[in-house]
């Protein structure tokens, strides 16, 4: 922690610098909630339609997804 | 030394109010078993924080020569001059005199101790004059306290006033303007009318003409903090959960000097808050901080004297209403102790 003025941080709430797959989710995310809407089963077809799917591969279930965000989110 | 009650007007108007809790900085600047020093109100002041997490604010001067206890050692339940080796204990008891042992000063307190809260991240302290010690009651902002809420702090330090930092959120109209390239104020009509409405805690400034579109209201609220509250429109991009909103404080670092705090909060719960929390880490975060550097690029080029030779028009209401506000706490401050 550095204590020289002025503390100008622009990322203040990371943990790590998102992984390629984070940023590649949140910026699908962001397209699928513009175009398809806030609706939890919205969001995952979605996802699933661009082939954006879970680190492991699978495409998104509701679970799933709840799942992820709360790992990403927490 | 403490904050003193025979300050002039001009010196409390110029380097914050008294009697009153401000933020000082984010908690996790001072981490256990450390200390930092810190600027507040033009004075200078240590942070010192034991291992098991107790956090106090000491006057930064040793009673003994006033060197700094910020350039002493961390004894882990005190601090210990550099100097001359004087131990000073975190309410600001002299606990040791090593070179004299059995001097005078131990056992007294003389050194002054503000009371802190942590608060959402954040280090509160009350700062009372001489004639002001004890703490006035305070009161968090509800969206600080709301389970229902989740808010990430972003702080920043700028070269300006503390004033001008307040002020500028007193002032919804410069987000059409100065915000308009940015994600969240690009919309909303650029001509406004606005009026004052009082609360039972200070006042809300907005526009009578639009809600929900740009940055269109800000509520002042006196609860001990001084704090403000405001909401601006989310894009559908980020997704469910409404609007977010800014609880704002200023830490009066010094005359030219501020600490910028900005709890980002949003309605959300469930699924929807992990969304928005992994949204804004990864992507929202960025873009609300290069809106608030077009915040910092003005209000730092703003000349001195920029509040001695202005044109004020109805916009300004709600500055003209905080200065008088503060100019009149300031003046009652510096009589306070004749």
């Amino acid at each position: 922690m550095t204590d020289t003025w002025p503390y100008l941080d622009v990322h203040q709430s990371r943990t790590h610098e998102p992984t390629p797959y984070e940023y590649k989710l949140a910026a699908t995310l962001e397209e699928v909630y513009t175009r398809e809407g806030h609706e939890l089963a919205d969001v995952v077809r979605g996802l699933n339609a661009r082939q954006v799917h879970a680190a492991d591969g699978a495409p998104w279930t509701e679970e799933s997804f709840r799942a992820e965000m709360n790992r990403l989110g927490a | 030394m403490t904050l003193s009650s025979s300050a002039t007007a001009e010196h409390i108007y110029a380097t914050g109010l008294r009697n009153q809790w401000h933020p000082v900085v984010p908690s996790h600047f001072v981490a256990p078993g450390a200390m930092r020093k810190v600027t507040a109100l033009g004075e200078q002041w240590l942070l010192f924080r034991r291992s098991d997490g107790a956090l106090s604010m000491l006057a930064d001067r040793c009673p003994h020569r006033g060197a700094p206890l910020s350039l002493g050692k961390h004894l882990g339940d005190r601090v210990a001059c550099w100097y001359h080796g004087v131990e000073v204990e975190p309410d600001g008891t002299v606990s040791s005199v090593p070179g004299l042992p059995g001097c005078s000063l131990e056992g007294k307190k003389l050194v002054t101790s503000l009371p802190v809260r942590e608060v959402a991240g954040a280090i509160l302290a009350y700062f009372g004059d001489e004639e002001h010690p004890e703490p006035v009651a305070l009161t968090l902002p509800e969206p600080l306290t709301d389970p229902g809420v989740d808010a990430f702090l972003c702080y920043a330090e700028w070269d300006a006033p503390w004033r001008y930092a307040v002020e500028n959120l007193l002032d919804p109209m410069h987000g059409a303007f100065l915000h308009h390239d940015s994600h969240t104020m690009f919309d909303g009509d650029t001509t406004a009318k606005f009026r004052i409405r009082e609360t039972g805690r200070g006042y809300f400034f907005e526009k009578t003409d639009q809600r929900g579109v740009n940055f269109d209201w800000v509520e002042l609220c006196r609860t001990g903090v001084d704090w403000v509250d405001l909401s601006i429109p989310y894009p559908p991009s980020a997704g469910p959960g409404g609007p977010f909103g800014i609880v704002g404080m200023v830490c009066p670092v010094g005359e030219r000097r501020s600490g910028v705090f900005f709890w980002r909060y949003r309605r959300v719960e469930d699924w929807q808050r992990a969304s928005w929390r992994f949204l804004y880490r990864t992507l929202i975060e960025q873009r609300h901080w290069d809106v608030l550097e077009q915040d910092r690029v003005m209000l730092e080029a703003m000349p001195a004297d920029a509040d001695q030779q202005e044109n004020l028009y109805q916009h300004d209401l709600g500055v003209v209403r905080l200065r008088r506000l503060y100019r009149a706490a300031a003046e009652a401050q510096s009589t306070a102790g004749a």
